[in-house]
């Protein structure tokens, strides 16, 4: 029970911090969504074997994280269950790639382990940039920015659509499951035996809300077309920082600032 | 002005919903539709904001027939609040909820301000404008789902048990809210108090039809009625009945007691 309601919680915690007020919620949407798009392709494009240039990267989650006052707890909690598929995803580079790189002492390090690392890396770094994006700018605004840059109208609509149901639908699992668990004392879950009914249960009973959901905004005058926030023109202040922001981490891609560090020392 | 004509309806599984039902409610009448489990209320409700299509008899608001080409005109005059405000409520604001109505209008950023801003102000509960709606109790949800259908100023409101799963003091804030708004308004109701409270007129729902129609006073207070379609006194009356059988027995045993 506990884990279905946490995870509630923690969907809304992210989106509540999207109503801040620090300087970084000020800027526009339109300049948080391109830098954070830079920020994921500059971290993809990275050689699989150069995690030294990668690690500049860090700056950029760890500085926006402070400025924007978000709390490290529950972000870190989501980026915990996107791991697993990145580490999953590694692990066979260090089965297939086994070419000696470098000995540790005794132990070899291959590349393999250095792209497991790198994978491993780019996944949190990539992941957290998406969160912070979630946590410093509301959905309607992400949306209103996708479709201006020509996102096609249907993913939009889904994408915002689906987040909607999602509070709907964890909704109704959390009271399927404590009724459940009240009446099942001593068991751990729900049993494999009644799992296809709780689930086919919890479809028909998402069916019927998400039509009455529907009903009530086509009663409201919803006809297909997802109205979204549209924000204010950009200001000079929110140019300065794209062009700031994306400069820097052109920079941290394209020169080798280790090696530049490294010749002073 | 609402008028339903000759008006059945039959759902796919073969469940006669409703049965020629012919009905007048006019404008800035405050009506309470009452009737046991099944009676048919929600599907009348459904009928006339055009959630299902009529297949026999005709329902005209306004004078505009409700049908598929006229829906987005009825909607705009007919607002409908949900029983669960759960289904209703769905954007991370309030304000936005709010304005979700007016925007699909395509009003300008000022009107839907102006709209947003008046409904809060009607209900008191400007105080509410920034919070989240999953946060907030049954009763501020309930006030608020009437809040994003006031905002889209319809002629008419429907109202889905409004008073359902409140706590006393909540459903006291709901209807007085209710009772402040000069619309037209049809409550579909269990709460024989706040029907005897706030509206004028009654109608009785029974298996589909209408079964009694007429002022409050006089319909809420005919018990035999109301036992008729599974309904019973509003509350208010039983104690007032029960309050005088105690009288009664009272005189009597001290009468008995005296020609001892």
């Amino acid at each position: 029970m506990a884990n279905i309601s946490d995870s509630m919680s923690t969907i809304n915690s992210l989106e509540e911090m999207a109503d801040g007020k620090t300087i970084i919620h000020q800027f526009h949407p339109m300049v948080k969504l391109v830098i954070t798009l830079l920020y994921i392709v500059l971290v993809v494009s990275f050689d699989p074997y150069n995690i030294t240039g990668l690690v500049f990267f860090a700056f950029y989650p760890v500085i926006m994280m402070a400025l924007a006052e978000i709390p490290y707890k529950p972000l870190l909690t989501r980026l915990l269950v996107a791991l697993p598929f990145a580490f999953f995803a590694g692990v066979s580079n260090i089965i297939f790639d086994r070419d000696l790189l470098f000995l540790i002492g005794t132990v070899p390090v291959t590349t393999g382990v250095i792209s497991f690392f790198s994978i491993m890396i780019k996944t949190v770094f990539t992941v957290m940039a998406v969160l912070i994006l979630i946590a410093t700018t509301s959905l309607p605004q992400i949306s209103y920015q996708l479709l201006s840059i020509k996102v096609p109208k249907l993913i939009v609509e889904q994408i915002m659509l689906t987040y909607r149901y999602i509070s709907v639908l964890m909704q109704e699992v959390s009271n399927m499951y404590t009724a459940y668990m009240l009446r099942s004392p001593g068991a751990k879950g729900i049993k494999m035996k009644d799992m296809g009914i709780f689930v086919g249960q919890l479809l028909l009973k998402s069916f019927d809300r998400a039509e009455n959901i529907y009903f009530a905004m086509k009663c409201r005058g919803y006809d297909g077309h997802y109205v979204y926030a549209k924000p204010d023109p950009m200001k000079s202040a929110d140019w300065l920082f794209l062009l700031l922001t994306a400069g820097l981490l052109l920079l941290m891609r394209f020169f080798n600032l280790s090696q530049f560090i490294g010749s002073f020392l | 002005m609402l008028e339903i004509e000759k008006l059945s309806y039959v759902y796919p599984d073969g469940h006669n919903a409703i049965r020629e039902i012919d009905l007048k409610i006019n404008e800035g009448e405050s009506v309470a539709l009452v009737g046991a489990n099944g009676a048919g209320k929600s599907s009348l409700f459904k009928l006339i904001i055009g959630i299902s299509d009529i297949k026999e008899g005709s329902i005209k608001i306004g004078g505009l027939p409700v049908e598929k080409k006229t829906l987005k005109e009825i909607r705009k005059k007919v607002g409908m609040v949900f029983q669960n405000p759960d289904d209703q409520l769905f954007m991370t604001k309030v304000y936005d909820d709010i304005a979700f109505g007016p925007r699909n209008e395509l009003l300008s950023d000022e009107e839907v301000e102006e709209r947003v801003t008046g409904a809060l102000e009607v209900l008191g509960i400007t105080h509410l404008r920034d919070r989240m709606p999953h946060r907030l109790s049954g009763g501020e949800k309930r006030v608020i789902a009437i809040a994003s259908v006031l905002s889209m100023k319809p002629e008419i409101i429907l109202f889905d048990e409004p008073t359902s799963f409140l706590d006393p003091k909540a459903r006291r804030n709901v209807i007085n809210t209710l009772d402040k708004l000069k619309m037209t308004k049809i409550i579909a109701t269990h709460d024989m108090d706040m029907a005897l409270e706030i509206c004028d007129r009654v109608i009785i729902m029974n298996q589909g039809s209408v079964f009694a129609d007429g002022p409050v006073e006089k319909l809420l207070l005919d018990e035999e009625l109301l036992l008729q379609c599974s309904l019973e006194l509003p509350l208010c009356m039983q104690k007032l009945e029960k309050l005088e059988r105690i009288k009664i027995e009272q005189n009597r045993q001290s009468l008995f007691s005296n020609q001892i």
